[in-house]
């Protein structure tokens, strides 16, 4: 405990300078309006700015995307409230209430809310995140072949299990994904596999470009395929929160931080699942449960709290696991392996100290939504007051060059149009992305580790299945399949209704 | 342009067992090519290592649940039902004339132009002016402002090519395409 605060103590000191506190400054605010404008999500943000940022220096850059990160999803509450428009999936819930208030004349006090939530959200997220990673990753440690066959799979199945609505579309994109990850060059003999002779498939489809291409090209495809109305923005009196709403609502802030950050644990769930897990459970615990959807400050507390505590406790599984809790995280990992960093088990051992600079990291940029978010009220009206038409074109040029700008190669860009192009189709018959994209990264983790686990074994399946950790995630992947059979599903409400 | 008719969106039961055929037809691909994928014994091998063990088994598994995404469809579209969920704004109504175009002018941009031997400042400049131009045109016409429109994208799309191409060429040293 103490080697932590030691640890984190170094982190906080090595940001304090000039110019990683205006790094600091930049990198939030440019999040902030990433999520404010709707149609621009954080996962798209974050992976055009991974594409901005590849020419700093590691700590630099992290320090940028993370910043983004925390500052984006807390950015999307802005139009959910002005505009009823989420600007960014994870706001979604915050418009329920948000938007009424607004609509009453009390936009402000929403921004308030939104910005009180998000900071105490993602304060109590650090919290666990400085916490729990060292643990989880010395019981990573224990983790051999057989485990992360499983954790990958685990991911995969889970994250197609909860986000979307519908899980058999879930596993399909989700095993899509784990596929196009295989083709190029085979991690353990580099056997070219569905290259079919051009050299550019034998490298393989760089994680970044398609994920530019599925959030980044998807996105301008959709928002610039329906027309948008301009936005009106109501007079809204005072933002500045009020510290009565924060203590009356103390118990729903520490519940909805908490089931946030649990949910940003789940390997590919996310932002958004965490949001309406905590409205939902806030609305079940609340005294006045009918006042949610109808301009319940409770309601939007719990949201916003919700959904920006998921981002540190998305962060657990990526630094002691290497297995990322949501999309922007997966985005988030792809740069740290960029730029040398490798997360997972190891992270404890070899370096401990970047852990510590990750909550740093997170700390200073809740300090920066706060500012912000209370500081440049009208500056960011006039920001969502900017024509998506006229966005949308901009962020496309940055989503090419961005693609081309990694290994200066123009199938990196045809990459990105193809995964771009599949992606909105995808999206429209209702496969979520979130799995999809879990799949390709974990894709290699899962390929390597089957075929290392049957080597140790000599071709004996058993140890998949009684090993102790192997055995808890292959029951849970099992089970969460199982009740997703109609029959089984069935029987459960049947048994449910005789009793 | 927002005159023309939305996209047709087929009922979802039937997409979706359109859809699942394709899973199918991938799949057995994936485990056809996997299955048929060099095993490398005259390396002389682990044989659990080949290299076609992990497609072929997803490819096994996409097939299976292709097939499921087709049973459910079928019986979804016997009983007249609609299984289509929303998920990441997918449900969107969409004008199908600005899609078509906006598909077109990002496709053109990106596979068309960049790289092509047209400098990529200019390239930049006509999409984004284009892409602007286009899709506030109904807008600006009903405002009685189209020249401020032209106006305005013109200089949207000189602003763009002129600080991306700055930006990535001098502070990034990224050889433009």
């Amino acid at each position: 405990m103490l080697d932590g605060l030691i640890l984190f103590g170094r982190s906080i000191a090595g940001f304090a300078d000039p110019t990683s506190l205006a790094t600091i400054a930049i990198a939030t605010l440019v999040g902030i309006v990433i999520g404010a404008l709707p149609g621009l999500t954080a996962t798209m943000g974050v992976a055009l700015l991974t594409t901005l940022t590849l020419k700093m220096p590691a700590n630099v850059a992290l320090l940028v995307l993370v910043c983004a990160y925390v500052g984006a999803i807390y950015g999307g509450s802005r139009s959910a409230i002005l505009l009823n428009i989420p600007g960014t999936p994870a706001n979604a819930a915050a418009c329920l209430d948000g938007y009424v208030l607004a609509q009453r004349g009390e936009a402000g006090r929403a921004i308030g809310i939104s910005t009180t939530g998000s900071v105490v959200g993602t304060l109590i997220g650090m919290f666990f995140l400085a916490l729990f990673t060292p643990a989880l990753g010395e019981v990573a440690l224990k983790f051999g072949a057989y485990e992360f066959f499983w954790l990958a799979l685990f991911g995969v199945i889970i994250s197609g299990n909860l986000t979307g609505g519908d899980p058999l579309k879930g596993w399909i994109v989700g095993f899509l994904g784990l596929f196009l990850a295989s083709v190029g060059q085979d991690p353990i003999h580099a056997y070219e596999r569905f290259a079919f002779g051009n050299r550019d498939l034998a490298g393989g489809f760089q994680l970044i470009p398609a994920l530019v291409g599925a959030f980044g090209f998807a996105e301008v495809l959709t928002v610039l395929a329906e027309p948008a109305a301009r936005a009106r923005i109501r007079a809204f009196g005072s933002y500045l929160p009020r510290l009565g709403d924060v203590w009356r609502y103390r118990r729903t802030i520490l519940r909805s931080g908490t089931i946030g950050t649990f949910v940003g644990v789940v390997p590919g769930v996310g932002e958004d699942v965490a949001a309406w897990s905590s409205y939902a459970a806030a609305r079940r615990a609340s005294a006045h449960p009918e006042e949610f959807g109808k301009g319940s400050v409770e309601g939007l507390m719990a949201a916003e709290t919700g959904d920006n505590a998921c981002v540190p406790g998305a962060m657990i599984p990526v630094l002691a696991l290497a297995v990322p809790g949501s999309a922007p995280a997966a985005v988030l990992m792809a740069a740290m392996i960029i730029h040398g960093v490798q997360p997972g088990p190891l992270i404890m051992v070899n370096s401990p100290q970047f852990v510590y600079d990750v909550v740093a990291m997170m700390l200073f940029a809740t300090i920066g939504i706060l500012v912000f978010g209370l500081l440049l009220v009208r500056p960011l009206l006039l920001v969502l007051s900017i024509p998506r038409e006229v966005i949308m074109p901009i962020v496309f040029v940055l989503c090419v060059i961005g693609s081309f700008a990694i290994a200066q190669r123009l199938f990196d860009v045809w990459t990105m149009l193809g995964f771009g192009v599949a992606g909105f189709f995808l999206r429209r018959h209702g496969y979520p992305m979130a799995p999809f994209v879990l799949g390709i990264v974990l894709g290699d983790l899962l390929d390597k580790n089957l075929r290392r686990g049957l080597v140790i074994s000599d071709g004996d399946l058993t140890p998949f299945f009684t090993r102790p950790i192997s055995f808890v995630l292959f029951a849970i992947c099992v089970v969460t399949i199982a009740l997703n059979v109609p029959a089984i599903t069935r029987l459960f409400s049947r048994r449910k209704a005789a009793s | 342009m927002d005159a023309t008719p939305p996209l047709p969106v087929r009922p979802a039961s039937r997409a979706d067992l359109a859809a699942a055929l394709a899973w199918i037809v991938l799949g057995t691909g994936m485990l056809y090519g996997g299955w048929s994928m060099d095993r490398l014994e005259a390396q002389n091998i682990n044989p659990y290592t080949a290299p076609g063990l992990v497609p072929a088994l997803l490819g096994g598994g996409l097939v299976i649940l292709g097939a499921l995404l087709f049973l459910r469809s079928v019986r979804a579209t016997a009983g007249g039902q609609s299984t289509i969920p929303t998920s990441d704004g997918a449900g969107v109504a969409l004008a199908s004339g600005r899609f078509r175009i906006a598909l077109a002018l990002c496709l053109l941009y990106g596979a068309g132009l960049v790289g092509r031997g047209i400098p990529f400042w200019l390239a930049t400049f006509v999409f984004v002016f284009a892409a602007i131009a286009i899709f506030q045109w109904p807008a600006r016409r009903a405002e009685g402002k189209t020249v401020r429109g032209l106006v305005v994208a013109a200089l949207c799309g000189a602003g763009t090519a002129l600080a991306v191409s700055l930006v990535f060429q001098e502070l990034f040293l990224v050889r433009l395409p």
